[in-house]
């Protein structure tokens, strides 16, 4: 699939801007702070409803953008987008939040069409598939579980619906059932009849969570058969990379959603004492990581700099790898300025295996320099400068 | 030394200008503008107000009852003979009740619960109705319990808990079916509305 049209207004340092996009490769080069990352923040907004930078969404909208008729400023994002599936027009307004007498207030609210049609945030995610590569990726291998976590969430809610939905559910339901174990933990509550008021809780929580670890454990299997390889080639080693799946509790051998699910139900009762003394919930999907190993070491934890980093590439590119597999579709591939971190072999590596004509690939830069010329002549260039966007 | 502007305004109009800002929905603005409103209305309007305002908290209560909004002891619909005294629809607020009975598809009791189970907003078993509803099944000649709570987390979780409540007392317990609205167009049904409806489909 590829972003055909790509309409921005009022969003970050783009005043206005309609620009048309053609599949293969495309390079956006220019000075810092022009506006460079904030095109692919766009296309990764449309595709996850999310900023891949950490921030309010009221942030997206200019700064200094006036709002119509009274109405707080909007930041608007829309794009057509080719698929192998038929054409979807995607658009998000983002508007500041103000009260009834158009005060400004904390926060943002977002208003999502879908073909024209008004439609929830949710139903946006997987209409549009990215993989989004930045330097921060590193993370991936040497941060803290969440991120690895939020690996698969992120490419599982693109391939699957239904995944989206039942992780929603699943971190609302932790959210009450944490309250209920934390109200007797704080000693606002008599713990008395335990077991059956946990007892909805711990049924729907296993109910989801038993969902998310069965896609979860399949999508491990698959990434493993296409990260493997690829960090042999990448790293130009002998041995392939292995993705191991550590589940805060004993899933035995289980591996479908309905014995996954049995399995968290035994998990909750048998740490209840524990959950009780600590006020909150120990096991679950919310608690899970992800362990990568060469050869049986674990080079999260031992890898050197150059290790971690061929990880994280092959980590990203599988997950390109199983969108194309699963999904029926190449995805959009964004690359935020990721080539300066790179050694020229990792580089050359990287560029060789993102270069396909089946595929759109969106790369910034400040550095044209980064490039070979044989990549530059493949490549459709554009200048960004100051929220503004010329081609050449 | 020069008076601060808040200071300008005579205290009683900044009192009652305060205490419409506490108001949901109502900004600082809107605050100003009805009580200036205020100001200039005729006497009558603004004593009619403030006794509407005193009434609401003087002469309503709860039924004691089924705890619906009323004036008196009991409600209009416990006081009704004609209702169907075998069968109470658990509600978990007053507005419910009113959405069921636009609907003239009922004609039995209700029990309203004041709230559902949620831990997250510091709501538990305790605050809600339940123990008033178990004390009501063992004393009335009740045979059905119709759990009308609303179709989310925190609704399902209250009918969760009043079914284990109500198991051992040998009522027949129902739970309201979820499904397509009518006038509706399944193409616009979002995944979750669809997927209960096939759920709940029955024979015709």
């Amino acid at each position: 699939m590829f972003v055909h049209h790509l309409f921005l207004r009022d969003f970050r340092n783009y005043r206005r801007l309609e620009i048309t996009l053609a599949p293969g490769t495309i390079l956006f080069y220019g000075p810092n702070a022009a506006g460079k990352t904030s095109l692919l923040e766009a296309i990764f907004y449309l595709a996850t409803t999310r900023s891949p930078r950490l921030s309010n969404d009221r942030e997206l909208v200019r700064w200094d953008a006036v709002g119509e008729a009274g109405a707080p400023p909007f930041a608007r994002i829309a794009a057509e987008v080719e698929r192998r599936i038929g054409a979807v027009r995607l658009e998000v307004l983002v508007q500041r939040r103000a009260d009834d007498d158009g005060q400004p207030l904390n926060g943002a609210q977002k208003l999502v069409r879908i073909d024209k049609r008004p439609a929830r945030a949710i139903d946006l995610i997987g209409q549009l598939r990215v993989v989004l590569f930045t330097p921060a990726d590193l993370t991936l291998v040497d941060g803290a579980p969440t991120e690895r976590r939020r690996y698969l969430d992120i490419t599982l809610s693109q391939l699957d619906a239904h995944y989206v939905r039942t992780l929603a559910h699943y971190q609302k339901l932790l959210l009450q059932r944490n309250s209920l174990l934390r109200a007797w933990r704080e000693q606002r509550r008599v713990p008395r009849n335990v077991d059956t008021e946990l007892a909805y809780w711990d049924q729907e929580l296993a109910a989801a969570g038993g969902y998310l670890l069965a896609e979860r454990l399949r999508a491990i299997v698959e990434l493993n058969d296409v990260a493997g390889p690829l960090y042999r080639a990448i790293s130009g080693g002998e041995n392939p990379l292995h993705i191991e799946y550590a589940a805060s509790c004993d899933l035995g051998s289980a591996r479908d959603a309905g014995s996954l699910a049995e399995r968290l139900h035994l998990a909750f009762a048998a740490l209840r004492s524990d959950e009780l003394a600590r006020g909150q919930t120990l096991c679950g999907p919310h608690r899970d990581d992800l362990i990568f190993t060469v050869a049986g070491i674990n080079l999260g934890r031992y890898g050197s700099r150059g290790q971690q980093r061929s990880i994280a590439l092959a980590l990203k590119l599988a997950e390109a790898g199983l969108m194309r597999q699963r999904g029926g579709d190449a995805p959009v591939l964004l690359l935020d300025d990721v080539l300066s971190e790179l050694d020229a072999q990792h580089r050359a590596h990287l560029l060789e295996l993102v270069y396909r004509p089946d595929q759109q690939t969106l790369l910034t830069t400040t550095d044209l320099s980064d490039f070979n010329a044989d990549f530059l002549t493949k490549a459709q260039r554009y200048r960004v400068e100051d929220g503004r966007v010329f081609p050449g | 030394m020069t008076a601060r502007p808040e200071q300008l305004i005579a205290p009683p109009v900044a009192r009652l200008i305060e205490e419409f800002a506490k108001l949901p929905g109502i900004g600082p603005k809107t605050a100003s503008r009805l009580t200036f409103f205020l100001l200039r209305a005729e006497p009558k309007q603004a004593q009619a107000l403030a006794q509407a305002i005193l009434d609401v908290k003087e002469q309503v209560g709860y039924c004691r009852r089924c705890f619906n909004i009323t004036v008196g002891e009991l409600c209009p619909i416990c006081l009704d003979p004609s209702r169907d005294q075998t069968k109470v629809c658990v509600v978990e607020e007053p507005l419910d009740v009113l959405a069921i009975e636009r609907t003239g598809a009922y004609r039995g009791l209700y029990h309203v619960l004041h709230g559902h189970i949620a831990p997250l907003e510091g709501i538990y078993r305790e605050d809600l109705k339940i123990d008033e509803l178990l004390t009501r099944i063992r004393s009335e000649p009740i045979q059905e319990v119709i759990l009308a709570t609303n179709p989310n987390t925190e609704g399902e979780a209250t009918a969760f808990l009043l079914l284990r409540d109500l198991a051992p007392l040998g009522v027949r317990v129902t739970r309201l079916a979820r499904g397509l609205p009518t006038g509706g167009d399944l193409e616009w049904a979002d995944p979750e509305t669809l997927g209960s409806a096939f759920e709940g489909r029955r024979e015709l």
